[in-house]
């Protein structure tokens, strides 16, 4: 890609190497590249922190002000990806729903299937779980409503390690991958159901404190 | 250096003059700016007073008064007087917070917009008389520096949704000034602080002014001010303090439908009232003949339940921060009302620690804007601070069966962006309807209508084909904008969402129009609008005398006068006031013989068998 100001060739960095013109995100750039990083489970966050500030002072709108409307623009675009991508990768979870996404599984599509996908156990496990909220909620029985929460708040975290195991696996071993997104999408798919779960108990425990 | 960079400096064409930080608040408004290093509030009002009070009168001559003198109009002229317009920013007419106590005419109109009835012509909007505070700020700092004044950033509650937002740049346009940035007030507050101190750590911030409740956690690293999580309640502040008192006096006098005026009167004692219950045990109010000692401890106990919805929003923002109260290292106090004893008390028990109050609760959040100004404009300044703020209230689009689907959450931090697809759901479909809404509840009727809008042009396909994506973008200001893109041919279209509840782009102009800024120009459009008036009443005047006495034309005398009539009206449309002036010489002077013969026709039926001559 060739900088608009220049016309000399870009890096995929924010800016321009030669003249030092804020310029595009390059088309298909994952969210780790902003970052610098190849895609990975593991991430160093405290030196991701501290490349959100920095990253954050050479970009941000507040430094473009007086700019021309061009390099407003390209700030708006690179700050806003910099956000995403830093909210993306701080948190475990929403690094691996991303890390699948790379793999081609997108979770948050609800149109993509991925539900009539999930095993049997798991519509079984629902089932329970739901049923038992339901009972709760019905007898306004917040401590159980809590003690529930405690459980799935376990399984969650374990869902989310197997995720992570089977990411990490297709990381370091190609040959494997259909099985392995398989694995991580069940686990994942199991992680956003309990992240629901713990929402709707959270919304019942506000609606009891009121 | 940037080949740009002489140019930037010394452009002729942009005088920028000063940048200054304005706080509009609902009770009082300040502007300051940062001079010598430091930031300063500027004298605005009678005197040396740095409060304007936010109050515009709009008296029967059609001149607009701002300020103290407004204030002391408003119980003489409650209805022609705006006092706490921030409140009926963004809002519309069946709002519960418009349809509180109060004393207001409002007027009918296009859109979903509040009017004010008042003296003196045409109903105002709150954005006009939002804009009239700002012009009177911008003209009292031009003064202070005898110089231009044209670039601001200007703040908003945190809470304040896309609607409210956009009403208060609007504000900013029809005053003449480029908004650089709509600057959250706690974070302002923060700012003025945190460069006070040098600080570092994890900050809450109680604001608590005349109208609005806002709380923001911050965390500060390295310069870098990043709020880490918000709440509020943009219809809860000392107004309602007020008004909890004006309410109880009104049951005590027995005044069940009480006057405009009264409550006017009414609202301003109780407002001295709560004002002199700080320092004193009780005190004295006195309004239409009715005097009443009031207890703080009275006082106190009818503000406790308003008091008590900033704790349940404060902890919900530090729930969200992902911090406890103890693991702050500071409260900081902002907004007038935090001056009551029970707030204070309340705050200090919720956080448990005294709370930070140095800096003037009434100055700090305007001292914070102007540092932020000079930020945006020095850019030998730029390597030092930084602020990284949320997203206040979480966006979404109506979903099947009137469900809100969020796609960006509260808290997000600001400038962000998410996309939605669309599929269509039958053969041949061509067009979808979008319906956007901010808030944190499930269904539609509980979240604010943002906008809607139809998708249309959509290539005709089976069902399910077509997949249209709608990109939001929430720029630094936290104001929404949204694309459309049908992503198999790439048909793409482009919408500027304008709030349900705001104005539309053409009255922004309009009123622009009509709010020039320069008393030159004033006089100017009114002269234009003047002739114009007059314009349409001779055309209809000229064109009745011809439907009626059409008889009395002589050869060739109609195509004359319809020429002239032509040539008004095109001038008319035009912005040139002689030009229409002399359009109407010229037909008057055409129809006079014609005018004079149907006067003495009508004369001669008065007074019959005469003619004019003889008298």
């Amino acid at each position: 890609m060739k900088c608009w100001n220049c016309e000399k060739e870009t890096t995929g960095r924010p800016f321009c190497p030669a003249c030092g013109k804020i310029v595009p995100r390059p088309p298909g750039a994952t969210l780790f590249e902003v970052f610098s990083l190849k895609p990975s489970y593991d991430v160093d966050i405290p030196a991701l922190e501290r490349q959100f500030r920095e990253l954050s002072l050479q970009l941000h709108p507040d430094r473009f002000a007086q700019a021309d409307a061009r390099e407003r623009r390209l700030s708006l675009e690179q700050t806003t990806a910099l956000n995403e991508a830093y909210k993306t990768l701080k948190d475990p979870s929403r690094r691996a729903f991303y890390l699948l996404k790379l793999h081609g599984v997108d979770l948050d599509r609800e149109d993509a299937g991925t539900q009539k996908d999930m095993p049997a156990e798991f519509l079984e496990e629902v089932m329970e779980l739901r049923e038992e909220l339901e009972g709760a909620m019905h007898h306004k029985d917040l401590t159980r409503a809590q003690a529930m929460a405690v459980d799935v708040t376990a399984r969650q975290r374990e869902a989310l390690h197997e995720a992570a195991d089977a990411l990490r696996a297709l990381h370091q071993d190609g040959s494997n991958e259909e099985v392995l997104v398989k694995k991580a999408s069940h686990a994942l798919g199991r992680v956003r159901y309990f992240t629901r779960f713990l929402e709707q108990v959270e919304e019942f425990e506000e609606e009891a404190v009121v | 250096m940037s080949k740009n960079g002489y140019l930037q400096i010394h452009d002729p064409l942009k005088p920028k003059g000063h940048a200054v930080g304005i706080d509009l608040g609902t009770t009082n408004s300040l502007v300051a700016s940062v001079v010598q290093g430091k930031p300063r509030c500027l004298p605005v009002d009678e005197g040396e007073a740095m409060l304007l009070p936010s109050v515009v009168h709009y008296a029967k001559d059609g001149g607009v008064v701002v300020g103290a003198r407004a204030r002391k109009l408003a119980a003489e002229h409650p209805t022609d007087t705006i006092i706490s317009v921030k409140r009926f920013m963004g809002r519309s007419p069946d709002d519960p917070e418009t349809r509180k106590l109060g004393h207001y005419q409002f007027a009918e109109g296009p859109g979903r917009v509040v009017r004010f009835q008042v003296e003196g012509g045409q109903p105002v909007t709150p954005i006009e008389v939002s804009g009239e505070i700002l012009r009177a700020l911008k003209r009292r700092a031009e003064s202070h520096f005898a110089g231009k004044v044209e670039q601001a950033v200007i703040t908003v509650p945190a809470y304040f949704d896309d609607a409210q937002r956009q009403a208060t740049k609007d504000a900013g346009r029809l005053a003449g000034l480029e908004v650089l940035r709509l600057l959250n007030e706690p974070t302002a507050a923060a700012l003025a602080y945190g460069l006070d101190k040098g600080s570092q750590g994890t900050f809450a911030v109680y604001d608590l002014g005349g109208g609005t409740f806002d709380v923001s956690i911050l965390k500060l690293v390295e310069g870098i001010f990043e709020v880490k999580s918000t709440g509020g309640d943009s219809a809860l502040g000392g107004d309602d303090f007020d008004r909890a008192i004006a309410q109880r006096v009104l049951q005590a006098m027995g005044q069940g439908s009480p006057s405009p005026s009264l409550v006017a009167e009414l609202l301003a004692a109780a407002r001295k009232t709560k004002e002199a219950l700080t320092d004193a045990p009780e005190a004295e109010l006195v309004a239409g003949g009715h005097r009443q000692v009031i207890r703080r401890e009275d006082f106190d106990a009818w503000i406790q339940p308003l008091i008590q919805k900033t704790g349940v929003v404060c902890r919900r923002a530090l729930k969200d921060a992902g911090v406890t109260a103890a693991e702050l290292d500071g409260v900081i106090l902002v907004g007038g009302a935090t001056r009551v004893p029970a707030v204070r008390r309340y705050v200090a028990e919720l956080f448990g620690r005294e709370p930070l109050g140095d800096i003037d609760p009434d100055q700090v959040v305007a001292l914070g804007a102007a540092v932020q100004a000079d930020l945006l404009t020095n850019t030998d300044r730029q390597d030092e601070v930084l602020l990284l703020d949320v997203i206040p209230l979480s966006l979404g689009l109506e979903t099947m069966g009137g469900i809100v689907e969020k796609l960006i959450p509260r808290n997000s931090t600001i400038p962000t962006a998410a996309a939605q697809v669309f599929t269509t759901f039958k053969d041949g479909q061509t067009g979808l309807d979008v319906h956007v809404l901010q808030g944190e509840r499930e269904a539609v009727e509980d979240c604010r209508s943002l906008a809607r809008f139809r998708l249309s042009g959509i290539p005709s396909m089976a069902a399910g084909m077509a997949r249209v994506e709608v990109r939001f973008q929430v720029d630094a200001d936290g104001i929404l904008s949204v694309t459309a893109k049908e992503q198999s041919t790439g048909v793409s279209q482009s919408i500027t969402v304008k709030p349900s509840h705001g104005l539309t782009d053409e009255e922004v102009e309009r009123m622009l129009l009509d709010s020039i800024d320069y008393a030159e120009q004033d006089i100017q459009v009114r002269q234009l609008r003047e002739q114009r008036v007059e314009a349409e009443r001779v055309l209809m005047d000229a064109a009745k005398q011809l439907g009626e006495h059409g008889a009395l034309l002589q050869d060739g005398e109609r195509a004359a006068i319809e020429a002239a009539m032509a040539r008004v009206q095109e001038q008319a449309k035009g912005e040139d006031s002689h030009a229409i002036k002399e359009a109407i010489h010229a037909l008057d002077e055409l129809s006079r013989p014609f005018v004079e013969r149907v006067m003495n026709q009508a004369l001669s039926q008065v007074v019959a068998g005469h003619s004019v001559e003889e008298y």
